[in-house]
């Protein structure tokens, strides 16, 4: 009895190891190997290990290394360049940086972002103690604390999470911008987000807007009065975009009606969506909610080919080579996939597409802004805001008792209007700006509120949870020590 | 015609090479009480109830038994056949069982083997090349238990062969209590015989009380040693990981648990510790290491090194039991240490455990072994993929 219970333990080791060895060298589901949990974001492909480590495997530790970090700026370093990096990593590769290579290597963003290690993860998935600015700036021309008085007796855990200093983006905080910004005063309410503005007051197409008589689909979806009406009342109906232009993309806009039954989609893939708005597309992969299509994400690796390298393409049946396939990255994130609070009554398995903030027929950029993040996010700084004086001019704008551009919703936050090429966007990337936090200031908060409240405002914790509902309590004093400095020492002042 | 000590030495074999496990004390004073017949049986020695004497000092032509014929002139002091089997089997027995080795090899019956465990461990072993002279012994003893006539040299084989207590082993298929009274007849138709049954129960005595202390003393430290890992094995499994400082720069906490050398020497020392262990399991239960010294101090080194793992394994890990394939990993290997340790606490601490009954500890001791068995068959192999995930990527 013992002995064939050994035996069975043995063989179902010995079939789970050859199972884990295949998906190491062949194909197959590697997420048992994770040495912890992914960290947030990332754990959207964490079943595409290539992504971030590369194909080679059991390679050198330097071989990967190099590789990791690379895979790091393909999708970082357009974001890093952006926020002017203050420790880019040119900045580092000069030989006459050596003396600090040893101290906190800026070259690496492994030196600070180590996947996999929940118990050291900080925000920003940092993996280095928050006093980390001690490595360099304690020593010699360097030390923070001999060249600035006003930093006398700071310590070092205080430079990165008091409101001060960011390790990459200081956009809104280096010092000749908060000289800039130091006079200038909290602006009148009803303040206006200029570009916003500038948005909801761009020109729409007079010449082609479509009717409800003017749809082109099958006699079902006509039958639809609500669908129908939905799409009459859409941005897509006044700018000519009939039925056809989504469910049969691949036609001509003129195609017989026969033709457009024939190849009619009831469900008409992302694609078709992304093919038309592509700033947004863009911009919508590289956010939480469709990073899941990024482009930088690792294709799965080819069973078949895996065989072949090991030499046992002959030997393995087909079905086999089918069942070991990689686990494809999914195409979009879910609800249930979050890891930040949703509703309990969120359905979870509700992808987060174009449709599930803008609806599929209505377009309604008014719901997406509010009521759709409201919909699934549920933590107190999202429930706050109900109650919050953004939310109140949100009110006042939307029933018109204000002028446009001065309500601010979810989405004049975390996905503000950004002006590229003299166009006005809004960017679908909503973590684009969250964190660090002061990001939001120069392309958020300056619009109506005064450098100081803002860096105040960023600073206090407990006021983002209550979602700016009352005045910060937190006071920044890098402005006033600015100012003292550039008093003092008027060709000091320096970034 | 083979000796009485080669015929011994024959049956005594099996059929890996290595010797059936007979007590050591038993085992010397057989091959003791062999020479003793051999000389007898060579009529240059006359055993009494009184005394041992040499009837005639001329040389057999055997070496071995020339040896201690030599031995048995030269010594006055020693005169009756108990003494000299205890004196033999104190002072002679290695060399007369390494000497009725050699006779076997050189006529081809067995051959010696060297052989080396996991590259660390030697051990000899003597496989048998022909077969028929052991069987012609074995037919021998089997007639004369079957109620045949007894030749006289078939009764002193037959009590060195009962001495070593190995007629079970040799014929699993009598029956004990059908022949015992067969071979107490036996036993005392022959002098040296039954001087060697009382010989050996004599040493068997005072082995016994010897022992008795040997084994309260080793069990007393079982018991420490095992509770020791068993507390040390639940501390690791109940206590949170230990964090480490929220301060930049060197700290002992955040070399030991987050970076990759300090890991890895931790990793392979704790490796090595559990090879070297399991390789004292496997030479226990082969009984490689039985010739070298008693069981006793190996078995409490393999309880230490059990002690050092669980050491190690907070270097290595800090009390965190990892997610995924790691914490199978520290789930399997936690099991086979506790469960090797709580063996230890129920053998060392079975002398306390009077209101417990024997077969009750047997038992517990039975499903701790198999416990610790089955745990470790899928060990090597999670611990295998452990290390080649470290370097997978």
């Amino acid at each position: 009895m013992f002995r064939r219970l050994m035996q069975a333990v043995l063989g179902v080791t010995l079939l789970g190891a050859a199972y884990v060895a295949v998906t190491m060298t062949v194909a197959g589901d590697r997420r048992m190997l994770l040495s912890g949990q992914t960290t947030y974001a990332h754990h959207q492909l964490e079943m595409a290990c290539e992504t971030c480590h590369g194909r080679s495997i059991f390679a050198s530790a330097m071989t990967a290394e190099k590789s990791l970090n690379k895979n790091c700026r393909k999708c970082h370093e357009d974001e890093l360049k952006a926020a002017k990096n203050s420790h880019s990593r040119k900045r580092f590769r000069n030989p006459r940086m050596a003396e600090y290579w040893n101290k906190l290597d800026a070259r690496l963003c492994t030196t600070c972002h180590v996947e996999h290690h929940p118990e050291i993860t900080r925000a920003s998935a940092v993996t280095v103690a928050m006093d980390f600015c001690v490595a360099c700036h304690s020593q010699g021309e360097q030390d923070i604390r001999t060249t600035r008085a006003s930093h006398a007796g700071l310590g070092f855990e205080t430079c990165a999470t008091a409101g001060c200093h960011n390790f990459h983006d200081n956009r809104a905080l280096f010092e000749d911008f908060l000289l800039g910004h130091a006079a200038r005063p909290e602006p009148v309410r009803p303040a206006v987000h200029v570009l916003a503005a500038r948005y909801l007051a761009r020109p729409g197409p007079t010449d082609k807007a479509l009717e409800r008589g003017d749809a082109i689909a099958p006699p079902a979806a006509l039958a639809s009065p609500d669908v129908l009406g939905h799409w009459a009342g859409s941005g897509h109906a006044q700018a000519g975009v009939n039925c056809t232009a989504c469910h049969a993309a691949d036609l001509a806009e003129d195609a017989p009606k026969a033709q457009v039954l024939t190849r009619w989609i009831d469900v008409p893939p992302m694609g078709v969506c992304m093919a038309c708005h592509k700033p947004q597309a863009k911009t919508f992969v590289m956010g939480r909610h469709g990073m899941r299509q990024h482009p930088g994400i690792a294709k799965p690796r080819d069973a078949q080919q895996g065989l072949a390298r090991l030499g046992l393409s002959r030997v393995m049946p087909g079905w086999m080579s089918h069942w070991l396939s990689d686990p494809a990255v999914p195409t979009w994130m879910t609800v249930g996939k979050a890891r930040l609070p949703m509703h309990a009554d969120a359905d979870p398995t509700m992808a987060v597409d174009c449709g599930s903030c803008h609806g599929e027929h209505n377009l309604d950029t008014v719901r997406a802004a509010v009521e759709a993040c409201a919909s699934c996010h549920d933590d107190p700084h999202t429930r706050s805001y109900f109650d919050s004086p953004h939310h109140t001019f949100w009110r006042l704008e939307q029933a018109g008792k204000a002028p446009p551009g001065s309500g601010v919703s979810c989405a004049s936050c975390h996905m503000p209007k950004l002006e590229h090429h003299r166009q006005v966007r809004t960017t679908h990337n909503q973590n684009d700006n969250l964190r660090p936090n002061e990001k939001m200031i120069r392309t958020v908060c300056l619009d109506c509120h005064s450098l100081g409240f803002s860096l105040n405002a960023l600073a206090d914790a407990g006021l983002i949870r209550k979602n700016f509902a009352v005045r910060p309590q937190i006071h920044v004093p890098s402005i006033d020590w600015a100012v003292a400095r550039s008093l003092s020492n008027p060709d000091a002042a320096e970034n | 015609m083979l000796t009485f000590t080669e015929e011994l030495l024959l049956l005594l074999g099996d059929e890996e090479g290595l010797f059936l496990p007979v007590k050591e004390h038993a085992f010397e004073c057989a091959l003791a009480g062999a020479i003793l017949m051999d000389l007898a049986f060579a009529f240059r020695i006359d055993t009494d109830l009184q005394a041992l004497v040499i009837t005639d000092p001329t040389p057999t032509g055997n070496p071995m038994l020339d040896r201690v014929l030599e031995k048995i002139s030269a010594r006055t002091d020693v005169t009756d056949t108990p003494a000299w089997i205890r004196v033999l089997a104190t002072e002679d027995a290695a060399l007369i069982r390494e000497q009725a080795l050699d006779s076997l090899i050189d006529r081809r019956f067995l051959k010696r083997q060297h052989n080396r465990f996991l590259g660390v461990f030697r051990s000899v072993c003597y496989p048998t090349l022909d077969e028929a002279p052991l069987q012609a012994v074995k037919s021998r003893i089997e007639d004369v238990v079957s109620d045949e006539i007894p030749d006289p040299r078939d009764v002193a084989l037959i009590s060195l062969v009962d001495a070593c207590q190995i007629l079970p082993d040799l014929f699993p298929e009598w029956e004990a209590k059908q022949t015992a009274s067969r071979l107490e007849l036996l036993r005392k138709m022959d002098l040296i015989g039954r001087e060697l049954t009382g010989a050996i129960s004599e040493i068997q005595d005072q082995i016994i009380r010897a022992a008795r202390a040997q084994a309260a003393c080793f069990k007393r430290s079982l018991l420490t040693l095992a509770l020791t890992a068993s507390v040390a094995i639940i501390v690791t499994l109940l206590v949170p990981s230990i964090g480490v400082p929220d301060r930049y720069g060197l700290s002992l906490p955040a070399q030991l648990w987050f970076d990759g050398s300090w890991k890895q020497f931790s990793g392979y020392l704790l490796l090595v510790l559990s090879l070297v262990g399991l390789a004292i399991a496997i030479a226990l239960k082969k009984q490689l290491l039985v010739w070298v010294s008693g069981s006793h101090r190996w078995r409490l080194s393999h309880l230490v090194l059990g002690i050092a793992c669980v050491f190690t394994l907070f270097m290595h890990t800090g009390f965190r039991l990892g997610s995924n394939l790691n914490a199978a990993l520290m789930g399997t290997y936690l099991t086979v240490l506790l469960s090797g340790a709580l063996v230890g606490v129920v053998v060392g601490g079975a002398p306390r455990f009077k209101q417990i009954s024997l077969n009750r500890i047997f038992a517990a001791r039975r499903v701790l072994i198999r416990v610790h068995a089955l745990a470790l068959c899928p060990l090597p192999a999670l611990l295998i993929v452990h290390i080649l995930t470290a370097y997978l990527y």
